[in-house]
């Protein structure tokens, strides 16, 4: 018999040190390591272990900031591990409920795994510590660690909304609430908010997302009635947007391409909705592909939409040269408009990245316009907050293309608006000929 | 002392049933410490012959923090057991797998020493979950085997394609730390 994991409370503050140093390194993204690192923990314990995660993303830069002041010199390089673990510590005396005495026994128990016995007087030094001077030392904090933002991302935020970015770094901190986009196909908004009312669910609905229903309490999604046979989906409020405006500014339908269309979410919502002759879906990532296969297979839509491994960018390569009456370009964006469902962006992504997504964004609506049918619509959308990648990129697109013209006002969703994500949509038409 | 290679699930060694030790001889008394040298090296908290693929009936365990109360079992038989309660249980032959099971909480056993002495011992907590867990070994039988048919499988499954990806299953720390 191997040793058991019987401190499962050791192996948990364990195996999140192990996930914060991969992170750290930026050995992945957290939607690719947490499931791996769940596995390393018992089943009972795997909520628990994302929670914590998610919640040390949101809170890292205020984390440094507060055991930094509390180290009389900082660490060496090789023990990041005992200053992670100490930020582990800190995060669970501030933002969790566990008891305080367990969150320093048991984060103090973490070192003889680390097999560094010297760290154990100084990280209960720097927790017992923390307890007893909290107050002060968050009114020591800098801005981009009171705010927990890096500064290069707190500092465009500021930039690009000089009113709002109080509020908007607020919501990124915020756990993003559960949206679901019930298929109108399966059945009738009204009705399966009855179904949930059935279960003690409690739901909300948002007049301009017709689909939409924003859930008062996440649940599982096992525990959502109809989900296997799928009567709903989960999705963003902001993100069922895009076959809104679709429809809105392409009433006629015709022939639909989602260009990005990985993980399936916004084409399912297209076929859904029954208003295109035919659906094109591509995405260049053959492995992300898959999830847009799953999602339309779970949704029983698989015969509506012809999915097709292809680069946006190269239309040469997967295009049959049949003109499209509407593209979706949910392009390659920093995120940055969905930092509270995916906290790991705020370490992951480096200021250098977004100039390389700037420059990527202008290629694919350069590439795809041509495939547009004249008459035809591009709706460009991104997940993000920054005017370089949205408004400023749609304002260069119409510049190189005066014969574009755009349809209404460009629209952004700021993160935590009426519940939703950051999102941008600008919809641009063709001319007829 | 030499360290033996221990057997991996799915493999169809782990289930034979070992046969009793006649004579409790110094070919016995090699196999033991073999054993106790490949268990503390593993590292783990007991092992039975069979997962070194000898089929006869013999258990080390030691679970001690600091691996100084070594004990052995040659044909080690379960005389009385009470109570129920479920651990957490891992095995040197399914690395990097940890399941809950419910098992008897108390036990006594009935076993031959490492001279060949007969004694009995009483056992609870950690001690007696491991020692039916060896002793289910001798048997062919392995904690998976406690699990839904679907989760073993998924088990077996996640093995056998860490062995087809080139893992060494040896050098899967414990619980599996490695990122991969």
């Amino acid at each position: 018999m191997s040793k058991p994991v019987a401190e499962s409370a050791t192996n948990l503050r364990y195996q999140a040190l192990q996930l914060m140093l991969q992170l750290q390194k930026h050995s992945g993204s957290l939607t690719r390591l947490l499931p791996e690192a769940q596995e390393r923990v018992a089943a009972s314990e795997q909520a628990q272990l994302q929670a914590w995660i998610f919640g040390w993303c949101r809170w890292s830069h205020e984390l440094e900031g507060l055991v930094g002041q509390l180290l009389q010199k900082p660490l060496k390089q090789k023990d990041q591990d005992v200053y992670l673990l100490m930020q582990l510590g800190v995060f669970q005396l501030k933002h969790t409920p566990t008891a305080d005495h367990a969150a320093v026994d048991e984060t103090v128990k973490v070192i003889k795994r680390l097999k560094k016995p010297w760290a154990r007087g100084v990280v209960n030094a720097v927790l017992r510590n923390y307890q007893r001077q909290s107050q002060q030392l968050h009114e020591s904090l800098s801005e981009t660690q009171q705010y927990s933002h890096p500064t290069w991302l707190l500092e465009i935020i500021k930039t690009d909304w000089p009113e709002q970015w109080q509020a908007v770094c607020l919501a990124n901190n915020e756990q993003g609430p559960m949206w679901l986009r019930v298929n109108c196909l399966h059945g009738s908004l009204d009705s399966y908010q009855d179904r949930l009312r059935e279960q003690s669910m409690e739901s909300s609905v948002l007049s301009e997302i017709p689909d939409a229903l924003l859930l008062e309490k996440p649940v599982p999604v096992t525990a959502l009635p109809g989900f296997e046979q799928g009567d709903i989906s989960i999705q963003d409020g902001a993100a069922q947007m895009a076959s809104q405006l679709l429809a809105k500014y392409q009433p006629e339908g015709g022939r639909l391409l989602d260009a990005c269309a990985a993980p399936g979410g916004k084409t399912a919502h297209a076929a859904e909705s029954g208003r295109y002759t035919q659906i094109v879906a591509i995405d260049r990532d053959e492995f992300r592909l898959n999830s847009v296969h799953s999602t339309l297979q779970r949704l029983n839509l698989e015969a509506n939409v012809n999915v097709v491994l292809g680069d946006a960018a190269t239309p040469t390569s997967w295009w049959d040269g049949q003109p499209f009456n509407a593209i979706l370009l949910d392009a390659p964006c920093s995120g940055t408009g969905v930092i509270r469902r995916h906290p790991d962006i705020k370490l992951l992504r480096r200021a250098s990245d977004i100039e390389n997504l700037v420059a990527l964004q202008a290629q694919l609506l350069d590439a795809l316009w041509p495939t547009l049918a004249p008459g035809g619509v591009l709706l460009y959308a991104t997940c993000s907050i920054f005017k370089d990648e949205n408004e400023r990129q749609i304002g260069h697109f119409l510049q190189r293309n005066p014969q574009a013209s755009l349809l209404d006002q460009v629209l952004q969703i700021l993160p935590g608006d009426r519940g939703m994500d950051g999102f941008f949509y600008a919809a641009m038409a063709k001319p007829h000929v | 002392m030499s360290l033996l290679d221990i057997l991996y699930y799915p493999d169809p060694q782990l289930r034979t049933s070992a046969s009793e030790v006649r004579d409790v001889d110094g070919n016995v008394a090699k196999l033991v410490d073999d054993m106790f040298a490949t268990m503390y090296e593993a590292p783990g908290i007991g092992l039975a012959a069979t997962q070194v693929n000898v089929h006869q009936q013999v258990v080390v365990i030691d679970v001690s923090e600091e691996n100084d109360t070594p004990l052995t079992f040659i044909n080690p038989k379960i005389i009385v057991a009470e109570g129920m309660a479920e651990m957490q249980e891992g095995c040197l032959s399914i690395p990097g797998v940890y399941e809950t099971i419910k098992r008897p909480s108390e036990v006594r056993i009935a076993a031959l020493d490492r001279e060949g002495n007969p004694f009995e011992m009483d056992a609870d907590g950690l001690l007696a979950v491991c020692i039916q867990h060896e002793i289910d070994h001798l048997q062919g039988k392995l904690f998976v085997d406690y699990l839904s048919t679907l989760k073993r499988n998924r088990i077996r499954k996640k093995l056998e394609k860490w062995v087809r990806d080139g893992a060494d299953l040896d050098d899967i720390p414990e619980p599996v730390s490695r990122s991969r």
